[in-house]
């Protein structure tokens, strides 16, 4: 009796302690959020006298200041297709090249393989000059073309180690009787190897739509141009050297969260499923 | 099928995207890249203004944050795609090696028009930053190479309000050292913050610190030291030190000073939490957005010693170059002339509350916008002494000076040690 009391208390005061810790993690990641969202509704020099969450007039005005003083229109459209047309290389390459150097036997496969693990390692700051230089020598410097190749190539080798992780796994002997029914290698990576892959390819999705659409010191690097800027420099128009307009610089902030957390929700079951296949286990 | 419908989707997105950056324009445009978001909105009134006098249409890009546009300017300039007019954020040395690349055009021929008319609109040490001096350690030939678009001086600010809740007079802030400790113990009964900074970001501090080095020994002391024929050991920069000491000893520093970064120093002031600041000109813009109703002075930093004036730094906030290879540069000069005139100058100290390089523009700025300009005579910068300190040296001495405020180390330990680093970078010059 006295030790089912006992363990009943143990398994009350663990789950206790565990909630405990998992509330908090929750509010330090729920926090920053929600300041953004009260400071977007609040004025300049309320930001920085009222703390309080609520907001006691909610301006909602700002907003519209936001989107049209950081010209967002335009900017929001081309970050909808920066992120589209590079994510969408991404897949398709890093998808191919994964496969190929999963089940293609060729020389020099290993040394390509390391090659492309190497540049994971390379800080993209570091290359932001060389970069420019190759581009103009391309005549690609100011160009949407330019600028989406560059980050396709920034997202490839992370995206290639984990689907090839995920190939690796993958059964042969699906792949064998995909081969008597006729399909080629390509066929085979599209009939069989993408649609086995849709958890890892998610997690490549929603890790490199992020990436793109938060990207901007390599857009404002190559762009001359404003207009074919991305949202995220748009909002450094809101960020001066010494004077921050906060509450227009929030409301920017939230309408840029916007759409990336809606592509988090819509592939939420596939990112958990894919980082454990993928990422983890390799 | 499907491939060839997505392999020719792929394509005809990327042809259209890529011809998309083609425009051409008959009309002549100076482009300009720009860095200053709060004057942006004044810039692109002046283009248009200009636009409608001369028919030459100018074009504002501004690029922020400030460190990806110093990247942008460097890797153009690798690219040779520099526009017609561009600002340089960084030290003197920088400034220097974009001169010897052949990409800032040398203005001393159109400023010495006219009588140097042009030149003598500008505050002479707004114009000393952007200048280089015969037989320069840089190697650069002597002249003129950009235009100071507005100017800043980093004072001490004190609020009003509270000086008179401390029984002070707020018209009268302290003028010496003695006066300023002597406030210490009186805000510490209000439970007040004293002197709040960004000493967290340490080139503040190594400015406070030159400040009273000038005020204690002296220029031609304070470069001696820097070209190393005095030591940091000398009683006058152990005085520099003690300084620092006895600010903390007598409570006038507010808590967390050494890690408090200035824009968390500055919601204190704004706040009305604390009764000094240390502070830019770019300030008043600060404290208005902040706290509009804030009633402040500034003042200069309370004197040490009266053999020698208190300094403080200050000349050029941001300036403009000329691209020497611009097909354009002379338009550009010509809008340069005139963005830094009288009334051009006027409209955007009043639009940015930013002081004006142009000294005949000082009329009708705020009284406090006014005070940190007439601290302009008493103005220096190390962009100007013409030698450079090791930056190793400076760190020493910027971290001792921490230490001495956390109650680590005695000012001579900290003289000591500084003297130590700058032995050894000298023994490396000397060996290189």
């Amino acid at each position: 009796m006295n030790q089912t009391i006992y363990y009943k208390s143990k398994k009350v005061l663990v789950n206790t302690l565990v909630h405990i810790f998992l509330i908090s993690v929750a509010i330090t990641c729920l926090y920053p959020l929600l300041w953004m969202i009260s400071s977007s509704l609040k004025t300049q020099d309320m930001i920085f006298k009222d703390i309080s969450l609520i907001p006691h007039q909610f301006r909602l005005e700002n907003y519209v200041l936001a989107w049209k003083g950081g010209g967002f229109g335009r900017n929001f459209l081309n970050s909808i297709i920066y992120t589209v047309s590079v994510v969408f290389g991404i897949v398709i390459v890093s998808s191919m090249a994964a496969y190929a150097f999963s089940r293609l036997r060729f020389v020099g496969s290993k040394f390509l393989f390391v090659m492309f693990m190497a540049a994971m390692m390379i800080p993209i700051p570091g290359s932001f000059v060389a970069l420019y230089v190759l581009l103009n020598k391309l005549h690609l410097r100011n160009t949407p073309i330019g600028y989406i190749l560059c980050m396709i190539n920034v997202g490839l080798s992370t995206s290639i180690f984990m689907l090839k992780t995920f190939f690796d796994k993958m059964p042969k002997e699906l792949e064998d009787a995909a081969r008597i029914d006729g399909c080629s290698k390509i066929g085979i990576w599209w009939h069989v190897a993408l649609p086995l892959s849709k958890s890892v390819l998610a997690v490549v999705v929603v890790f490199n739509a992020l990436a793109v659409w938060n990207e901007y010191i390599l857009a404002l690097i190559i762009f001359d141009n404003r207009s074919f800027m991305p949202l995220q420099v748009a909002l450094q128009s809101f960020q001066g050297e010494f004077v921050t307009n906060y509450p227009l610089l929030m409301a920017g902030l939230t309408i840029t969260a916007l759409p990336i957390i809606l592509i988090y929700l819509l592939m939420q079951k596939y990112i958990i499923k894919g980082v454990t296949q993928g990422a983890v286990v390799g | 099928m499907l491939f060839k419908n997505l392999f020719l989707g792929t394509f005809i997105l990327f042809s259209v995207l890529g011809c998309s950056g083609q425009k051409t324009s008959s009309k002549p445009t100076i482009n300009i890249w720009h860095w200053m978001t709060d004057r942006d909105p004044a810039f692109q009134e002046l283009a248009k203004k200009y636009e409608a006098l001369t028919g030459v249409k100018v074009n504002f890009e501004l690029y922020a944050p400030s460190d990806a546009y110093s990247q942008k300017i460097r890797a153009a300039a690798q690219g040779t795609n520099l526009p017609d007019i561009f600002g340089i954020l960084g030290e003197k040395r920088d400034f220097a090696s974009f001169i010897r690349a052949g990409h800032i055009l040398d203005l001393t021929s159109y400023m010495e028009e006219d009588n140097s008319k042009w030149k003598n609109s500008f505050f002479a040490k707004a114009l000393a930053v952007n200048e280089f001096s015969p037989q320069n350690s840089y190697g650069i030939e002597s002249g003129i190479y950009g235009v100071p678009i507005d100017i800043m001086t980093i004072q001490m600010v004190y609020n009003k309000k509270l000086f008179s809740q401390l029984g002070l007079n707020p018209n009268r802030p302290p003028k010496t050292l003695k006066e300023f400790l002597a406030i210490g113990p009186k805000i510490q009964e209000a439970g007040l913050q004293g002197l709040v900074s960004g000493w967290g970001e340490v080139w503040m501090v190594d400015c406070l610190a030159n400040n009273y080095a000038f005020n204690i020994m002296g220029k031609d002391k304070v470069l001696a030291t820097i070209r190393g024929e005095v030591p940091y050991t000398d009683p006058d920069w152990i005085r520099v030190f003690t300084v620092f000491k006895e600010m903390k000893e007598s409570g006038v520093l507010a808590q967390g000073l050494v890690t408090m970064i200035n824009k968390s120093a500055e919601q204190l002031f704004a706040n009305e939490k604390a009764v000094f600041a240390f502070n830019g000109s770019w300030c008043v813009n600060v404290y208005k957005g902040m706290n509009p109703d804030l009633e402040y002075g500034s003042m200069l930093p309370p004197a040490a010693s009266d053999k020698y004036p208190m300094s403080i730094w200050g000349g050029a906030g941001s300036s403009f170059m000329v691209n020497a290879r611009s097909k354009n540069k002379e338009e550009a000069v010509k809008f340069l002339a005139w963005l830094t005139g009288q009334d051009q100058q006027a409209y955007l100290a009043a639009e940015t509350n930013n002081l004006p390089a142009n000294k005949n523009s000082l009329s009708k700025i705020p009284e406090v916008l006014a005070q940190f300009a007439r601290g302009m005579d008493y103005a220096t910068h190390p962009n100007v002494w013409g030698v450079s300190e090791f930056s190793l040296v400076i760190e020493a001495f910027d971290r001792g000076i921490q230490s001495i405020i956390i109650g680590e180390k005695t000012p001579e330990q900290v003289a000591a040690e500084v003297q130590k680093v700058k032995e050894r970078e000298l023994a490396k010059r000397k060996a290189r």
